[in-house]
């Protein structure tokens, strides 16, 4: 028998040699792309190819970081992706609570609306968008995108939500009903407070999502002072893009650092970084 | 509960039936100015800031809202299409490219200013070619043109010499610039580009204008035949004006494939290229001192050269140009129209143009502007450039232009880029603009 | 419809829907403005000649089936759709997909050290905003790019590879970016594999090619049906990044279709052809959900 188990022993260790190597090799593939974006923020005079700088500095942050050109454009993308992820989880949150606890005839066919819906991809065909918006005078609006945005995260944020309080038990409820309290006190007081973190997810994401989407305020928000960082980026670029890389590469990490901090919130409230397929896989 | 649910639901109804307020504070005390924002040193955003503040002190109370758009120019003719839809996006003056002037007519995108310049006296003084600029085909006037321009060839003296070519460099054909184009390659350091023309979607106009038309228009052919009216999807000269791209890019004459599909390579060109002696030969605007003045290079003059396009084989009138300009309009779903006009009519008196003119390194569509002090003298590039005028070409003005214009641009860029060959090109050119126009539209 | 008995059934099911409609109508009234509105007036602009500038956007006419007539019999309409094909076929269905699968596998059991620091580069690039995304690859594989700063380094020579190669360029780009998405799905599935399973294979002498074949795959196989359509769906929809790096070009090599849509729209002012297009877009996108929602068999 000795033999065999040194034999699989020695197998288990090569493989997990070459799995080691492997991930070593994907890590550096993928990490190559971001050798710019981190070096030429800090070099005051990057170009295109990622390189060591000559001089550390950081005048290309203090280049951009002016209240026209990234600090107007990130509180506009605040209040956007902000606003569009707390009507979501509101709007949600109500619309979900019904469809876990009552009997409705028409729940069948409008949770696979929902569903059905969750893979439309509304936020790629901004032309008809576009005509609506001409149409209903909501153009240059922030608040009329917002609603936009968020009604495009609500058909997940449905769907998840009411997987999350089908999950909470109903008797807990039920007692306090019988001493009177509202279905809305219940749902405030003792539903929300259990899917706290599965709603903080849906909300977080729908912020990601939100902060990260250029199409859609490209095409519905003209006025420079209303646009948010995700076009004030592109026209920095468009500009820019051309003589000024560090500039460029500082902004993209500016722009970027909220929605890697908003990950890092969602994965420790997920307790470890690979959960959120729990959330995305509906 | 039930208060929040009514609170969205009026708030959502507000946002749609209203948008945000009543337009984006366009009433008779707000003017608001949509101009392209060229970047390069371009003056358009400074003299509209003067002109605002003299508005303004000359109408106390009245405040002027600038709205430069910045994607660049290929991006300008869409945002400024798409705010027109509108009446709270709609703007009340406009910076507007005298080729869509047409377009936005029939679109009714713009108001007619006939009455008004009417009574306007410094009306008399723009050139009949200005007139008929603005001019759409239901015979009334939409805009006010600010300048004019042509185009011509910019080249570096010490790096043609270098190769060999006599200065002043004067080419009499297409061959002699496609030589001394090759002269610079062979004989030119390794890091110069020979020769420029814009060859891409990005560039937009600067493809069609300042590039493919300029070669076209110096065959005898047309986009468009005037008399017929009638356009022409099919001629010799397009042909040849694809194989003169084809050259120049399959030789290796011009930039690199990524520097020329670039969209920044108008400011590319005019910003670094010339100044830093990376290019010999630039087909490009008469604007580009602009950038060279403001800041950084007045020896310009000692280094480029001016040579006219030459036509085709040097056929008659032996040189050839192309004009357009920008005017200002006045958009029909404007909240204030008459605070619009007296702002267009601020930005484009004598004194304003002139300044602007001058700073842009523009040709004045005034006579009174021509006329004076320190116009003409401003720098050895006018009398040339002005010279141009007498053989320069209009692009049709149709409203269909555009739709034609992109597709030059897709068949200049699928030649630049080897994709195609010219004839293949030639003839999806010939498909889309008979699709585009009609086929009882086409020669 | 409604059988003898109605009366008393329906007396019992509305109080529950009118309790039910209030919380809900702030959600149904954003779905319907904002989801189906857009939906609905696809359907209608489609149909017209409607346009930004010139004499369709004065008045707007009902042109029938004038778009799609025109669609379909235009080449670059057919080239677009072939190049979508390409584009979710090779950077979804295989690269993604396939490629977070392989991650998920490898990276199963091994050090928490070693899985984290993978992780969290692979995730970063699906965590940064796509436009960040766009320009992350833009300068690694322009002219003077990374990668031709590296290919010199190893004495190779580089080319323009957004444009020589531009739907390899977008492929690749799209892959790095979305790689993240598949990968963390599979974990996640993966780790509800019972392990002892595994081991029992194992010790019956199965290789883990076998392994995977005849247990893993057999047990994942819903999570892998609802992982390839949903990266199907967002592929499909993909914008920002192709604009940014290629917008779409040179010429059309990398035009899917919604740059296409966008070029017809916005850039040539053809917004009831530019919705045919969306209506195109958005029944590939139904048929795809539909699939979806058949697959995941769900009970709601």
């Amino acid at each position: 028998m000795a033999p065999v188990a040194v034999t699989s022993t020695a197998r288990r260790r090569t493989g997990a040699a070459a799995a080691y190597s492997v991930l070593g090799l994907v890590a550096v593939l993928f990490a190559l792309p971001f050798g710019w974006l981190v070096l030429a923020a800090l070099d005051g005079e990057a170009s295109l190819s990622a390189g060591l700088p000559d001089r550390l500095t950081l005048d290309n942050f203090s280049a951009v970081l002016t209240f026209d050109i990234s600090l107007r454009p990130i509180l506009n993308g605040l209040v956007l992706a902000g606003g569009s992820a707390l009507i979501t989880i509101v709007a949600g949150t109500l619309c979900a609570y019904p469809l876990s606890r009552f009997q409705l005839r028409f729940k069948r066919p409008f949770l696979y609306t929902v569903l059905f819906a969750t893979g439309l991809p509304v936020t790629a065909v901004m032309v008809p968008v576009y005509g609506l918006f001409v149409r209903l005078d909501a153009l240059d609006s922030t608040f009329a995108t917002t609603l936009f945005l968020a009604a495009t995260s609500l058909p997940y944020a449905i769907w998840l939500m009411k997987g999350f309080i089908d999950g909470v038990p109903v008797e807990l409820e039920e007692a306090a009903w019988v001493d009177g309290a509202s279905r809305m006190t219940t749902l405030w007081r003792m539903v929300v407070p259990l899917v706290l973190p599965g709603a903080s997810v849906v909300t977080l994401f729908t912020f990601m999502l939100a902060w990260g989407n250029f199409f859609v305020p490209f095409v519905l928000i003209q006025s420079p002072e209303k646009l948010p960082a995700a076009v004030a980026i592109h026209q920095f670029f468009s500009q820019f893009g051309a003589v000024a890389y560090g500039q460029l590469a500082a902004y993209s990490l500016i722009y970027s650092a909220p929605v890697v901090l908003v990950y890092l919130v969602i994965s420790k409230v997920l307790g470890g970084a690979f959960t959120l397929s729990g959330a995305t896989k509906g | 509960m039930k208060k929040l649910a009514a609170c969205l639901a009026v708030a959502a109804i507000a946002a749609t039936a209203c948008g945000e307020g009543s337009g984006n504070g366009s009433d008779d005390r707000t003017v608001k100015v949509v101009h392209l924002d060229f970047g390069g040193g371009d003056p358009t955003a400074d003299w509209l800031q003067r002109a605002k503040k003299q508005y303004e002190k000359e109408n106390p109370g009245k405040t002027v809202k600038l709205q430069p758009i910045t994607g660049g120019v290929e991006d300008y003719y869409g945002q400024v299409a798409r705010m027109q839809q509108s009446p709270s996006t709609a703007p009340d003056v406009v910076l507007e490219d005298s080729s869509t002037i047409e377009a936005d007519a029939q679109a009714g995108h713009l108001l007619p200013l006939d009455d008004r310049l009417k009574q306007w006296k410094d009306w008399d003084r723009f050139e009949d070619a200005a007139k008929t600029a603005t001019r759409a085909q239901d015979g009334k006037t939409y805009g006010v043109l600010m300048a004019s321009d042509v185009r011509a060839l910019w080249y570096n003296k010490k790096l043609l010499k270098d190769a060999g070519v006599t200065i002043p460099w004067k080419p009499e054909s297409w061959g002699e610039v496609l030589d001394a184009a090759r002269a610079v390659k062979d004989k030119g350091a390794a890091d110069v580009v020979p020769l420029n023309i814009y060859a891409s979607k990005a560039a937009g106009e600067g493809t069609s204008m300042q590039g493919f038309e300029m070669l076209l228009y110096g065959t005898g052919d047309t986009l468009y035949d005037e008399q017929a009216k009638k356009w022409v999807p099919k001629s010799k000269g397009f042909d040849d004006a694809l194989a003169f791209y084809d050259t120049v890019f399959s030789e290796q004459l011009g930039p690199s494939p990524q520097q020329a599909l670039s969209g920044e390579l108008p400011n590319t060109v005019n910003e670094k290229m010339l100044p830093e002696g990376g290019l010999a030969i630039a087909l490009d605007g008469s604007w580009l001192p602009r950038a060279w003045e403001g800041d950084g290079w007045p020896e310009w003059q000692d280094t480029m050269g001016i040579a006219p396009m030459p036509t085709q084989d040097g056929q008659e009138p032996g040189a050839t140009s192309m004009s357009g300009g920008f005017s200002l309009a006045i958009g029909k779903k404007s909240g204030n129209p008459d605070g619009g006009w007296d702002f267009l009519t601020t930005a484009l008196d004598k004194a304003n143009t002139a300044w602007v003119n001058t700073r842009g390194n523009l040709t004045t569509v005034r006579e009174d502007v021509a006329a004076s002090a320190g116009y003409a003298e401003r720098n050895a590039s006018v009398a040339p450039l002005t010279e141009l005028l007498k053989v320069t070409h209009f692009r049709p003005a149709l409203p269909d232009y555009p739709k034609v214009s992109a597709e030059i641009q897709a068949a200049v860029e699928s030649v630049a880029t080897g994709q195609s060959e010219p004839d293949e090109a030639a003839e999806t050119y010939r498909k889309n603009v008979t699709a585009i126009v009609g086929a009882d539209q086409v020669k | 419809m409604s059988g003898p008995r109605t009366p008393p059934a329906v007396a019992a099911r509305h109080p529950n829907l009118r309790r039910a409609l209030g919380p809900m109508a702030p959600a149904l009234l954003l779905l319907t403005v904002f989801f189906a509105g857009p939906i609905g007036w696809t359907f209608y602009a489609a149909f017209t000649d409607s346009a930004l500038t010139g004499p369709g956007a004065a008045d707007t006419m009902f042109v029938g089936f004038d778009n799609f007539t025109q669609l379909f019999s235009d080449p670059r309409f057919w080239d677009s759709v072939l190049l979508t094909v390409v584009f979710v076929f090779f950077s979804a269905i295989v690269g993604q997909n396939l490629l977070g699968l392989f991650l998920a596998l490898v990276m199963r059991g091994r050090a928490r050290a070693a899985r984290g620091a993978v992780g969290a580069i692979v995730v970063a690039a699906w965590v940064i905003p796509e436009i960040v995304a766009g320009y992350v690859w833009f300068a690694f594989l322009s002219d003077d790019g990374t990668l031709n700063s590296l290919l010199r380094g190893l004495g190779l020579e580089g080319t323009s590879w957004l444009v020589m190669t531009p739907m390899l360029a977008v492929i690749l780009a799209n892959v790095w970016r979305g790689t993240a998405f598949s990968m963390l799905v599979y974990s996640a599935a993966l780790s509800e594999v019972p392990t002892d399973l595994l081991e029992a294979a194992s010790v019956d002498g199965a290789g883990p090619l076998r392994r995977l074949w005849h247990i893993v795959l057999p047990l994942i196989k819903r999570t892998m049906v609802s992982n390839l359509m949903l990266v199907t769906l967002q592929t499909l929809s993909l914008f920002t990044l192709i604009f940014v790096m290629t917008a779409g070009g040179p010429g059309t090599k990398s035009q899917t279709l919604p740059l296409y849509m966008y070029e017809q729209a916005f850039k040539l002012f053809q917004i009831g052809y530019g919705t045919a297009v969306a209506l195109v877009l958005l029944s590939i996108g139904a048929v795809a959900g539909l699939v979806y929602v058949r697959v995941l068999k769900v009970e709601v």
